[in-house]
């Protein structure tokens, strides 16, 4: 009787002990390239390969699309048009002249051209052309492709984590 | 136990009692305190707290409940609980990077979250509440969440039509079409063309039966470390279109006896004017002018040669057409002289255009191609096969079509097996236990089996009849993208109004310049109406943007805008009647609504606003840091040395005020000019002028690297 008890509440117990220990799976371990939108080869290191958020890999196609022609030494369609340019046009990873340049210069010198902000008037305009936010994300791809690394400045990286 | 013991407490039962009590209360504890433990209770805290460190907690807390959060949209049959967790996804305040997941908010897009809720592109499970199932297949819930790296697959599901934010969407679909996938599989939406593969009825009187054999066993021959597929030795940026198919010795044999023996119809070898034989053979020039106007013709537009620079060999042109370093060894000089004269006779579908060729050309071009062109070694190591023999004839006739080569080459009185692959129009929604992973040690997941179908067949399945291709990873990842967006018809009334459909593309002249359009095979490079090819500039308002003199000179001697372009158009010894018909279609039909010549006077122009129009040209628009005029500017426009004599006043008006307008996808940014200014521009434009010069040798200029026009 009494051992039927015993067995019972232990029996209980364990079962319960065992439902209650199953171990939490953990989220997966996310590889950075898989989970990138895009990369892009580092243009000083071709080793090296820059995993791209959305936002940065949709600033790789404006880039290629529209200011390879001049903020770059190769171009898809053979020679840059960049030496034929004076003022030379800085290059897109030259972090050491955008760095900086704050945001907010970027997308007012991309929106305007270059004569709105007393640069170059050879730098056209593209604010007729490119949504705010496409023109946000063309700096966003020049930030992650900038040699040396661009630093943001403002609130530091935030320590905090989820669990 | 005696009677009057029964019933009494005894210190044991008490302890029994007591123990079992306490046990019955840590049981019952566990249950609330499990509830507590939750996965997604835990982030629902967590995000409390996360929102206390911030400097907007008030309206990061605004919408907060303690419970399960979900987006339900009946009609796409849709219950995303994703927000339970990923609490600030469209808090805009929390999008920069140091924001820890899952609290980080989602990247802007087109389309809102609580709109289309999160598993439409993502994929996953929706309904779940834990982190592993919502985002891994479990064996009762398999679609796993797909890996960012192919997520434009989901925009491929809906927008059958190509989009700008989808470049490597865009990029497998086209491979795709570029590889004849439709050949076997069925693929809705790409583009399939009229002709897969040649059609080999005649190829017995084009190529020997050892060619035949070579090409089978292995057409392209060397893959290096990293992938890079080489062509005949060569390396290059291109697959061939044929791939590799796992044959075995009797296979080849039997397969390049049938081919051999197809000769339909033998060739007609055209006697080249006698006097001109006699002038040339002779000539020590002979092969070095037959290389010359091969150049100058630039047949390397389309169709690449193996060049030797600074010890490193490339192939340099075109991929429109095949690799030609060693083609002299290859094809029957009687069908090479026939085939140059009239290809689209000996195949009907070719993108060959058809030259107005002078018997001397054809006489130096063949002999260079003849003699230079060529290989001795190219069938060292293939076993002299002779006559096929019945048997041999009749197998490859079986494997003919038994390995699919139907499906691709035409042969006439063949009809190829319908369905040969298996329909890829649902593939991208199979959940993995629908797919056979064979012996193969991947990961038991949709992508996964798609990659590595892709990169070997015969790993997931040894009977497959598939061939064997090679990828690098940028367009193995594209075409499982392209794939994995084919998730089939969508199953409710309400997602079928959600497809954007592929627009159905196709431009059909009429008459005379349906005819020249046809010989010269107008749309392999140029598109008209969003039909054609994108090589050269876009047609479709050509009568809109040249002047109809200037269509003419250019027709008969085409010379290149661009200063950087390699591929150019080449010369085709056009007539003059070809010329004006062409040129008069043009001018006539291909016009564009927004430059209506009505609408501009050009004898409004004075040289005062010329003088204007240079001043803005040169100092405020700085246009030189794209175009060229004289010597001096840059080279991603056109040049504008003879926009006088090339453009119409109305097209440049037009252009001026929103080039988006005529040609969508330039790359000229609109500007915000004045009327004045647009006037002025024009005006001055209109000024310059330059006769187009006879065309220099091409000596100098040889095939370059392969490139193609900087936008329009």
């Amino acid at each position: 009787m009494k051992l039927r008890l015993w067995v019972s509440a232990l029996l209980l117990i364990t079962i319960v002990a065992i439902s209650g220990c199953r171990k939490n799976a953990e989220a997966p371990k996310a590889d950075p390239l898989l989970s990138a939108y895009d990369t892009e080869l580092d243009w000083t290191d071709a080793q090296k390969i820059i995993p791209l958020s959305y936002q940065q890999s949709q600033g790789k196609r404006i880039f290629y699309q529209q200011c390879v022609w001049c903020h770059a030494d190769a171009t898809p369609a053979g020679p840059s048009n960049r030496s034929n340019l004076t003022p030379v046009p800085p290059l897109l990873n030259d972090g050491a002249t955008l760095n900086a340049e704050s945001d907010e210069f970027m997308q007012n010198i991309i929106t305007l051209g270059g004569s709105a902000l007393g640069k170059s008037a050879m730098m056209p305009p593209y604010g007729k052309m490119l949504s705010s936010e496409e023109i946000r994300s063309a700096i966003a791809f020049t930030r992650v492709v900038a040699q040396p690394p661009y630093q943001p400045p403002g609130r530091p990286a935030s320590q905090y984590s989820a669990k | 136990m005696s009677a009057e013991d029964m019933g009494q407490l005894t210190y044991r039962t008490r302890l029994v009692f007591a123990v079992s009590s306490l046990a019955f209360l840590a049981v019952l504890a566990i249950s609330p305190f499990k509830d507590f433990r939750r996965e997604w209770k835990q982030y629902k805290r967590s995000y409390l707290r996360f929102a206390q460190t911030r400097p907007d907690t008030k309206k990061l807390l605004a919408d907060y409940r303690p419970d399960i959060d979900q987006i339900w949209l009946p009609g796409m049959n849709i219950v995303d609980r994703c927000t339970t967790c990923h609490q600030g996804i469209t808090q805009a305040s929390l999008s920069d990077n140091a924001v820890p997941q899952p609290f980080r908010a989602h990247p802007p897009i087109p389309h809102n979250v609580r709109d289309w809720g999160c598993t439409v592109c993502h994929r996953g499970q929706g309904p779940a509440t834990e982190v592993a199932e919502a985002h891994e297949s479990t064996l009762a819930w398999e679609q796993p969440i797909l890996p960012t790296r192919f997520i434009q697959a989901s925009c491929g599901t809906c927008h059958q039509s190509d989009l700008p934010q989808t470049p490597q969407l865009t990029r497998g679909r086209e491979l795709l079409a570029e590889l004849n996938c439709q050949g076997c599989h069925r693929l809705p939406g790409i583009e399939c063309p009229a002709m897969l593969g040649p059609d080999l009825t005649n190829i017995g009187t084009k190529v020997s039966r050892e060619w035949i054999y070579k090409w089978l066993r292995e057409p392209r021959t060397v893959v290096d470390k990293d992938g890079n597929v080489a062509v005949n030795g060569y390396e290059t940026e291109e697959e061939p279109r044929m791939p590799k198919f796992r044959l075995i010795e009797t296979e080849l044999r039997a397969l390049s006896g049938y081919l051999s023996v197809q000769k339909a119809r033998a060739v007609a070898p055209y006697k080249i004017d006698a006097r001109v034989v006699t002038a040339w053979s002779k000539n020590p020039e002979l092969i070095s002018q037959g290389e010359l106007r091969f150049r100058q013709m630039f047949c390397s537009t389309c169709h690449s040669l193996a060049v030797t620079r600074a010890g490193e060999t490339k192939l340099i042109g075109g991929n429109i057409g095949p690799e030609l370093t060693k083609v002299g060894s290859k094809v029957n000089p009687d069908w090479l002289v026939t085939w140059l004269r009239d290809p689209q006779g000996y195949l009907p579908h070719t993108k060959m255009p058809r030259y107005g060729w002078s018997d001397e050309d054809l006489y130096k071009v063949t002999q260079y191609i003849t003699t230079k062109l060529t290989d001795s070694d190219l069938l060292s190591g293939i076993p002299q096969l002779g006559q096929p023999t019945e048997q041999e004839v009749q197998l490859g006739h079986r494997l003919f079509l038994e390995k699919g080569c139907a499906s691709c080459h035409a042969i006439e009185g063949l009809s190829p097996q319908k369905d040969f692959g298996p329909d890829l129009s649902a593939l991208g929604g199979k959940n993995a236990s629908e797919l056979e992973f064979g012996a193969a040690k991947i990961p038991h997941n949709l992508v996964s089996y798609i990659q590595a179908k892709l990169q070997d067949p015969a790993s997931v399945n040894p009977a497959a009849r598939m061939p064997q291709y090679n990828w690098n990873q940028a367009d193995l990842d594209a075409i499982t993208t392209a794939l994995l967006s084919m998730k089939g018809a969508p199953p409710t009334s309400a997602l079928q109004n959600l497809v954007v459909p592929r627009k159905e593309v196709a431009f059909r002249p009429t008459g005379a310049f349906a005819e020249v359009y046809e010989r010269y095979k107008c749309y392999t490079c140029h598109k008209f109406n969003g039909y054609g090819g994108a090589l050269a500039p876009e047609l479709t308002y050509e009568g809109s943007r040249a002047q109809r003199q200037w269509l003419v000179d250019f027709l008969k001697n085409p010379q290149t805008l661009r200063p950087t372009l390699i591929l150019r158009m080449p010369q085709f010894n056009m007539s003059d009647r070809d010329a004006a018909t062409l040129a008069d279609y043009m001018t006539m039909v291909m016009q564009h609504p927004a430059a209506n010549p009505a609408a501009v006077d050009a004898r409004q122009f004075t040289p005062a606003m010329a003088a204007l129009g240079k001043q803005l040209y040169e100092v405020k628009f700085q246009c030189q840091s794209c175009h060229t005029i004289g010597g001096t500017g840059g080279y991603v426009g056109p040049n504008l040395n003879n926009a006088g004599g090339w453009l119409t006043p109305a097209w440049i008006g037009a252009w001026l005020r929103n080039p988006h307008g005529l040609i969508p996808d330039t790359i000229e940014p609109r500007r915000n000019f004045t009327e004045d200014e647009v006037r002025a521009l024009t005006a001055y434009l209109m000024t310059l002028r330059q006769s187009i010069k006879p065309q220099k040798t091409a000596n100098s200029a040889g095939p370059h690297a392969a490139a193609q026009g900087a936008g329009q």
